[in-house]
């Protein structure tokens, strides 16, 4: 090592060979460049110009000074020299590097592996070997690193493949090792430099008197401003979260932004915390609506990247999951009536809301469980429902038809157990402004004080029409949560151990009353989440597997291989190991979080050091190796010296290459598709399926299955054009051009009639296809299927197969005063391109889509008699022939499209004398 | 019979093989040129329809346009345009130095030269004129045939790359007013020229010099330090920066071609200067027009 001030060179022999720059100036001096060779036809007239030839036969002189500085820069660069280098070691022997390596390391991490390599550049420029040991216990699984010294170049890989863990240091041991009688072979060591994180987790005052024994100690510690974070996980306060950070030094004061971030990644709420200047632990209310605090999956303070800095949230901080119980099923598939429909829609924006039998959503935590209707709960799981509410559950149940009839389970009351019901309920409803009563529909009372409801406005538009009764008692006032003007309970609730029954005495859907169409509703249902307290945590069930793990940078990723499960019952009071690494544990759907910080309840700065050790900070080392930065500059003259020689050459025209280069860069622009494609209308932005629900929905049109056989899918099409244009002429429904369809691909949902001519072999839809139509059916839709054989051929073969497919209901003949039979005209018979054969509706009676049928099946043949050409002509004869049969064939028609468009409106005709004869009183 | 079908066939698949590249090139261009220009514009031998005319005493009754005649009262007489036929002997310079080509996408001198004499060939035996190479001994023919021979030979010479072809056409005796076409670069010494050129003219053939130039000749367009070779073993030259000496080089050609001119206008001959970057159509048509001119006198 030679010095002149803060430059330093490694190898300073080298710069001998800068005693041959002025040799290398003659020689560049001496030779010309090369000439280029050019054959030439006229030269004899350059002959004439040659007499006075002056040869520039030397190089230029900036090129001369370009090839010395060139020369120079390697041999300087070859000399390995230093700004500003470190001075030497103080002792002998290796150098011991101990290295923090625990969460708190992660917050300058950076500067830390800085110093890690400076520190090994300098041993390996002193020749010294090197020992690492790292305080912070290693991964379960990975190796290890030996205790033993390295070369520094071994040493510089170890320490690239060194990263922050994400739990506590262990110094004790790390060091213990190191210095017990098991440790290093070498007694009188070198030099100690210890890369501490800041913090005094664990001691530290004995073992620096250990390691003083070693030799001469420099511990590194990180000024107080960068000191690692901890943020503790957050507390529930009301509708907010109270969110804390603890720092080791209160230094000054200091803000923290703090984010909240969803499970899609998406920061959802801000805020900062403030630390006075003499705070070591400041909190932040973070309040988000509730929706978003539902989907919270974290919270991290920004701008560190620890272990601690990040606090993962599961169930415990979500907003009460509700379970849904529904006693119906049957009327399933019409959601508008469903008991649950009204309570998912008001629950959604504020809890987690599940479905399920009982048995299901007990098996998990749950803050309230709403039964609507439920009917009969055998003994097994009204005995958990009742020790659920024991241990601090709320259930709300809703009245209805079956409760009414039976408000009294024989099986439970025999087996002792009380009845899931705060009140005892009279057998039958009470109806209120019904057809056979005089009275109108009941309105609510405002509540009580001492409901829980006290305070939220009743809407007079609410009104009861059924309810079920409660049994008069004397304590029913107390337990009555609302009721209506006429003073019957409509709430009723009771404690039960440490948990609520509430009964609501009317469904929850809007069948007996308008109540869950209205906004109280909503404002009820939140009323009683906020009564719940909370989940009940159900502990025992399998050990949590780890889920999703927390890395030394606090980020989530796939756990480490050695990361172990954590026993249910012991989850509350496992601590982070390094078999237990913070995270998620658990199952997707039902996961929980360990965090670090729970364990960080304060941070300690290092304190104070014994006497004779040497202290500093990261990041101070200025020395800059420029090796690199003149072998650069070097290679970059030789470049610029290639380029210049080829110029004098004339082999390389700068003035070409740059119009190359212009036309390279035009090219490059012009291709780029944001350039290409601007011209371009979007039009293929419009997806096929788009652009055929544009088509079939401006206008109302028939549709027909397109069947694959060209000559049953022309006659369908010419009939129904034939049919929408006779509908169009005679009747008011102006209908748009018929619609060929395939129900595997596209939507159904725009067509009021859809036209299924049957043949052999027709294919009966993919399951699929099948679930499109029966959703089609049940939300209105009209299919014709059409078997063309006047009923009783192949046709009926695949309409049996099509029924196993189908949800088709029973059919039965057309009845002779179906309203098929006189929606626009009156007809008895239904002729098609045949006539005789039946047709076949739903049974009526099953007031499923206002009774319209939403199959209807036939063989006439209805299409080919619709079927017209151009000129209006009729395509098909009709069998046995007849104008009037065509004629009659079209009013089926027009019939058909009345049914489908009006629905039962011709059936409420037969009152038409009834309502004219009110209208004259 | 069968045997004399396929002679004829192999016949024609002879003559289709025998159109050379060259030929279809020439071709292109003299048709560009053949629209532009018309026949001799006068009562004369020949087929080509000229006019019709009263008949007078004298004519021929041979001559009479029956047809014509039957049409009115009057007697017509169909008289035809003049198409009296010319011997052209033409020569290209085939010397290393018109293989010189400055850019790739240049042709090269000789290609040049030889373009455009064969599309003036094609333009002359559409006229009806008799051409003939310089130099190959062969009668002038207006013969499609002559045509074809005269494109091989242009091929085979290109073929041959002969190094020691003459820059200058070597002296033949020629028939009086016979016409001489020559393309070349004409870089050789003024005094051979001049020899050269007066040998025709002293019998009487009049012609016409077309020097076929590439345009880095003309600009001498290098610079740096280049050491330029001849390309006919003249010797080699060094320039230490060649763009001082361009100025010079300019004033050498135009005194070069000065004197070339002199030389020509001495002789009665006319002269052009033809660059590869140019259009040869254009060449073409004033070569073309030069000659008429020269009969047209």
């Amino acid at each position: 090592m030679w010095s002149i001030s803060a430059l330093s060179f490694a190898a300073p022999w080298v710069l001998g060979a800068l005693a041959l720059l002025p040799v290398l100036w003659w020689l560049l001096k001496l030779t010309p460049p090369l000439p280029k060779r050019i054959p030439f036809p006229p030269i004899r007239l350059l002959f004439k110009l040659a007499t006075r030839e002056e040869t520039a036969a030397k190089s230029p002189l900036w090129l001369l000074l370009l090839r010395l500085a060139l020369a120079t820069a390697v041999i300087l660069g070859a000399a390995q020299p230093i700004l500003n280098a470190e001075p030497a070691f103080r002792a002998s022997g290796p150098l011991i590097i101990v290295v923090d390596d625990g969460w708190a390391a992660a917050a300058n991490w950076s500067s830390r592996k800085a110093l890690l390599k400076a520190l090994i550049d300098r041993a390996e420029r002193a020749e010294r070997t090197v020992v690492l040991v790292t305080t912070a216990p290693a991964a379960p699984g990975a190796q290890a690193s030996p205790l033993n010294l390295l070369r520094p170049a071994d040493a510089r890989s170890v320490v690239e493949a060194l990263q922050p863990k994400p739990w506590k240091t262990d110094r004790r041991a790390a060091v213990g090792e190191m210095t017990g009688a098991r440790g290093l072979s070498v007694a009188k060591a070198g030099e100690v430099a210890w890369l501490s994180d800041g913090l005094a987790e664990g001691g530290l005052g004995s073992l620096l008197l250990d390691l003083q024994h070693l030799g001469p100690v420099t511990v590194y510690g990180d000024p107080p401003e960068r000191l690692a974070l901890a943020l503790l996980p957050p507390v529930p306060d009301g509708d907010a979260l109270r969110v804390s950070a603890v720092r080791a030094v209160a230094f000054a004061p200091l803000a923290v932004g703090v984010r909240a971030i969803a499970d899609d990644g998406k920061a959802v709420g801000r805020e900062t915390i403030q630390f006075a200047a003499d705070e070591r632990q400041a909190e932040v209310r973070l309040k988000l609506p509730t929706e978003l605090r539902n989907r919270l999956a974290r919270i991290e303070i920004e701008g560190q990247d620890t272990a601690a800095s990040v606090v993962l949230l599961d169930e415990r901080w979500r907003r009460r999951p509700v379970g849904l119980v529904s006693g119906g099923g049957a009327l399933g598939n019409q959601p508008l009536l469903s008991d649950l429909y009204y309570l998912e829609r008001a629950l959604e924006p504020f809890t987690e809301v599940r479905r399920g039998r009982i048995g299901e959503l007990l098996a998990r935590e749950l803050a309230v469980l709403i039964l609507a209707d439920p009917g009969h709960i055998d003994a097994a799981e009204q005995r958990t429902l009742d020790k659920w509410l024991r241990d601090g559950g709320l259930i709300l149940r809703f009245a209805g038809p079956k409760l009414a009839d039976n408000p009294e389970d024989p099986e439970a009351a025999s087996d002792g157990l009380a009845p899931l019901l705060p009140v005892k309920i009279r057998r039958g409803d009470r109806v209120i402004g019904g057809t056979l009563s005089w009275s109108r529909p009941a309105q609510l009372a405002p509540f009580e004080e001492g409901s829980p409801f006290f305070g939220l406005t009743v809407p007079t538009d609410v009104s009861i029409r059924r309810q079920v009764l409660a049994q008069p008692s004397l304590d029913l006032a107390e337990k009555t949560w609302a009721r209506l003007v006429d003073g019957t309970p409509l709430v009723t609730a009771e404690k039960r151990g440490k948990g609520t029954l509430v009964l609501v005495h009317v469904t929850a859907n809007a069948q007996w009353s308008s109540l869950p169409l209205s906004g109280l509703f909503v404002e009820m249902l939140q009323r009683l989440t906020a009564l719940s307290q909370g989940t009940v945590t159900k502990s025992g069930g399998p050990p949590l597997e780890p889920l999703e793990s927390v890395n030394g940078f606090g980020r989530l990723g796939s756990p480490p291989a050695g990361a172990l499960a954590i026993p249910a019952e012991a989850f509350d009071a496992a601590v982070v190991k390094p078999q237990h690494p913070p995270g998620f544990y658990g199952t997707p759907a039902a996961r929980r979080a360990l965090n670090l910080s729970a364990e960080l309840r304060e941070l300690q700065p290092l304190g104070a050091l014994p006497a004779g050790i040497a202290r500093d900070v990261y990041g101070k080392s200025t020395e800059l190796d420029l090796r690199g930065w003149l072998l650069g500059f070097a290679f970059l003259l030789v470049i610029i010296d290639l380029i210049v020689s080829l110029a004098i050459r004339g082999l390389f025209s700068l003035r070409r290459y740059a119009a190359a280069a212009g036309v390279a860069l035009l090219a490059i622009v012009l291709s780029t598709p944001g350039w290409a494609q601007s011209g371009q209308p979007r039009r293929g932005m419009l997806e096929r399926g788009d652009a055929f629900a544009l088509g079939a929905s401006l206008e109302t049109n028939l549709a027909y299955v397109v069947t694959g056989n060209p000559q049953i899918d022309d006659i369908s099409r010419s009939g129904l054009t034939g049919l929408s244009t006779v509908v169009r002429r005679r009747t008011a429904a102006e209908l748009g051009d018929p619609v060929g369809i395939n129900p595997e691909t596209d939507e159904l949902a725009f067509f009021p009639l859809i036209y299924w001519p049957l043949a052999e072999g027709t294919a009966t839809p993919s399951a699929w296809a099948a679930g499109r139509l029966n959703t089609y059916l049940r939300n209105g839709g009209t299919i014709l299927f059409d078997t063309r054989d006047q009923s009783g051929g192949p046709g009926f073969a695949s309409l049996r197969a099509f029924s196993r497919a189908l949800d088709i209901p029973p059919l039965v003949p057309v009845p002779a005063d179906h309203v098929l039979t006189r929606s626009f005209y009156l007809l008895q018979e239904f002729p098609g391109r045949w006539t005789g054969g039946q047709v076949w509706v739903e049974r009526s009676g099953d007031r499923v889509n206002d009774g319209v049928s939403p199959i209807i099946v036939g063989g006439h043949d209805w299409a080919a008699a619709w079927a017209m050409d151009d000129a209006q002509r009729p395509l098909f004869p009709v069998v046995p022939g007849g104008e009037r049969q065509r004629e009659l064939a079209l009013r089926f028609g027009i019939n058909l499209v009345m049914y489908t468009l009006t629905g039962n409106y011709k059936s409420d005709q037969v009152h038409v004398p009834e309502i004219l004869k009110r209208l004259q009183r | 019979m069968d045997a004399n079908r396929g002679d004829l066939h192999h016949k024609a698949e002879e003559l289709a093989a025998a159109l050379p590249p060259l030929l279809v090139a020439a071709e292109r261009v003299a048709m560009t040129v053949s629209q532009g220009v018309h026949g001799r514009r006068r009562v004369g031998q020949g087929e080509t329809f000229w006019q019709f005319r009263r008949y007078e005493p004298g004519d021929s009754t041979q001559r009479i346009d029956w047809r014509q005649s039957a049409k009115s009262d009057r007697v017509y007489i169909r008289e035809t345009e003049w198409e009296a036929a010319q011997s052209v002997w033409l020569w290209r310079d085939a010397s290393p130095s018109m293989h010189y080509q400055s850019a790739a996408a240049l042709p090269s001198k000789l290609g040049r030269a030889n373009l455009l004499l064969l599309a003036l060939t094609v333009l002359l035996v559409r006229g009806g004129e008799r051409v003939a190479m310089l130099g190959t001994g062969v009668p002038p023919s207006a013969s499609r045939a002559a045509l074809i021979r005269i494109a091989r030979g242009l091929e085979n010479g290109r073929a041959a790359e002969t190094d020691d072809a003459p820059s200058l056409p070597g002296f033949e005796p020629l028939p009086r007013y016979g016409r001489l076409v020559l393309f070349g670069d004409f870089l050789s010494p003024l005094d051979e020229v001049r020899t050269a050129v007066a040998a025709f003219a002293n019998r009487g053939v009049r012609g016409h010099l077309i020097q076929v130039f590439d345009p880095a000749e003309e600009t001498l367009p290098f610079a740096g330090r280049v050491r330029f070779d001849g390309m006919e073993r003249e010797g080699e030259i060094l320039f230490g920066r060649v763009e001082t000496v361009r100025e010079r080089y300019r004033g050498e050609l135009a005194a070069h071609r000065s004197a070339l001119a002199e030389i020509v206008r001495a002789a009665g001959w006319t002269g052009s200067v033809h660059h590869t970057d140019r259009s040869p159509v254009a060449a073409l048509l004033e070569l073309y027009l030069a000659l008429s001119e020269v009969w047209d006198r």
